[in-house]
């Protein structure tokens, strides 16, 4: 029985991702804050990745990230493993030695969203040589701010998907 | 190594991450298969999705004819707008360029007018402007820009007159030179016209004009004012047939390309000469 609760658990996380995907990549869906949109399946991953084991956990993330990248290019990379890696860890971390609640999950969810945008434009813009530090502020300052922003409702839902379908 | 990968979840973490990088080279070399894919997978959900979208952004028939109608009325007012303000614009420095003449000498009477017609058949470039008696215009009276004397109104009907320029034979103005106060008569001359050039004819034989002078009426015979600039002097010539001077003059003005101008419609002593010889002949 809790196998199937497991199945229908995942399904939802996997529906729920493919739907974050078409509100961010839909033109007009979500509104846009000083120019940018959230990224949403980053909340959406961490959030999976707080409750689940590592292996599911990982691979969340690692559905995440691909939609990320193909939401952004037509090839995985730099989400697909970052956030591979970082839902892996962030599960061993829950499971052993931290206890999931809002705050916990808020803290890891905005670390999380600053890094991995960081990186990105460290990596991609910066030593790329496509724009200055005005350009991180102009860019992405708001996206991550929107973005920590909708991870409080991802996190209720993920938390209310792994509440009722966990078993009986 | 081998104590981090007897952990079966950080196998699948390796593998996993394995695939991924080779999926990423792969795809980023060659044909990217994945998002091809993904792309065909969701293409009905994401064209569905904007569709919706779309849709609840659309406006209905009537209100998009009523902001039609709206937006239309706005541009042909906003264009009309455009049109009085370039007039009001052209008008506003027009005046402004006559300020001055009235500042300096408050006794002009002045009319601004527009050249309405260049006659192209006239070698002494004459032309006709939008005003005529109806606005106070006469007969013989001067016509200037900021830069001086151009012409005279030599006919004239009820709302527009023809100009004759100093460029043409027919304009016969008493003119000095302001340095040695040497007098003539300005009139135009069908050698010098076409370069926009006129003379200054009849002056004494020791008259010591040189190049540079300038020219001003002098303001006998009461049909031009004294002291309106006619141009400056550019050479210093002999009559071929009388061996008496003359001196080619400059106008200051562009009289070819001129397009708006004054009418000296009355000044002081306006006539005055005239008077006198009335008096004279009785």
């Amino acid at each position: 029985m809790e196998r199937r609760f497991t199945f229908f658990r995942f399904m939802a996380y996997s529906l729920e991702l493919l739907l974050l995907f078409i509100l961010q990549t839909t033109p007009n869906l979500l509104p846009e804050v000083f120019g940018g949109k959230p990224l949403l399946m980053i909340p959406a991953a961490v959030t999976i990745a707080l409750m689940e084991e590592q292996i599911p956990a990982m691979f969340f993330g690692l559905a995440g990230g691909a939609l990320l990248d193909l939401a952004f290019s037509d090839n995985l990379g730099y989400y697909t493993i970052m956030l591979t890696l970082i839902c892996f860890v962030i599960s061993l971390i829950f499971r052993d030695y931290m206890v999931v609640s809002f705050l916990n999950a808020m803290g890891f969810t905005s670390a999380v969203t600053i890094a991995v945008v960081g990186l990105y434009y460290l990596f991609f813009i910066a030593l790329a040589g496509k724009g200055d530090f005005m350009y991180f502020v102009n860019h992405y300052i708001s996206r991550i701010v929107y973005t920590i922003v909708c991870a409080v409702v991802l996190y209720f839902i993920n938390k209310f998907l792994f509440r009722n379908l966990r078993s009986l | 190594m081998r104590e981090f990968f007897a952990d079966k979840n950080r196998k699948i973490l390796a593998i996993a991450l394995a695939a991924v990088i080779v999926t990423a080279v792969l795809g980023a070399t060659g044909n990217p298969w994945v998002s091809s894919a993904f792309n065909f997978l969701t293409k009905g959900l994401s064209s569905v999705s904007a569709a919706v979208t779309d849709a609840a952004e659309e406006k209905s028939y009537d209100e998009l004819l009523a902001e039609n109608k709206k937006l239309s009325k706005e541009a042909a007012d906003l264009r009309t707008q455009l049109v009085d303000y370039y007039d009001l614009k052209d008008e506003n420095a027009r005046l402004w360029k006559y300020y001055n003449i009235t500042k300096s000498k408050p006794d002009y009477q002045i009319l601004p007018a527009n050249v309405i017609r260049r006659d192209s058949n006239d070698e002494f470039y004459s032309f006709t402007i939008d005003a005529g008696t109806a606005s106070g215009v006469e007969p013989q009276d001067p016509v200037l820009t900021e830069n001086g004397l151009i012409g005279f109104i030599s006919s004239v009907n009820a709302a527009s007159s023809k100009v004759t320029t100093v460029l043409s034979p027919d304009m016969q103005a008493g003119a000095v030179d302001k340095r040695t106060a040497d007098s003539g008569i300005v009139s135009g001359n069908s050698s010098y016209s076409d370069k926009g050039l006129t003379t200054l004819s009849k002056i004494d034989a020791n008259a010591n004009i040189k190049k540079g002078d300038i020219v001003t009426t002098s303001g006998i015979g009461g049909i031009y004012p004294a002291n309106l600039i006619v141009g400056k002097v550019e050479e210093l010539r002999y009559n071929e047939y009388d061996a008496t001077k003359f001196a080619v003059v400059k106008p200051y003005e562009n009289i070819k390309k001129v397009t708006d101008v004054v009418v000296l419609t009355d000044f002081k002593n306006k006539g005055e000469v005239k008077q006198a010889s009335k008096k004279e002949a009785k």
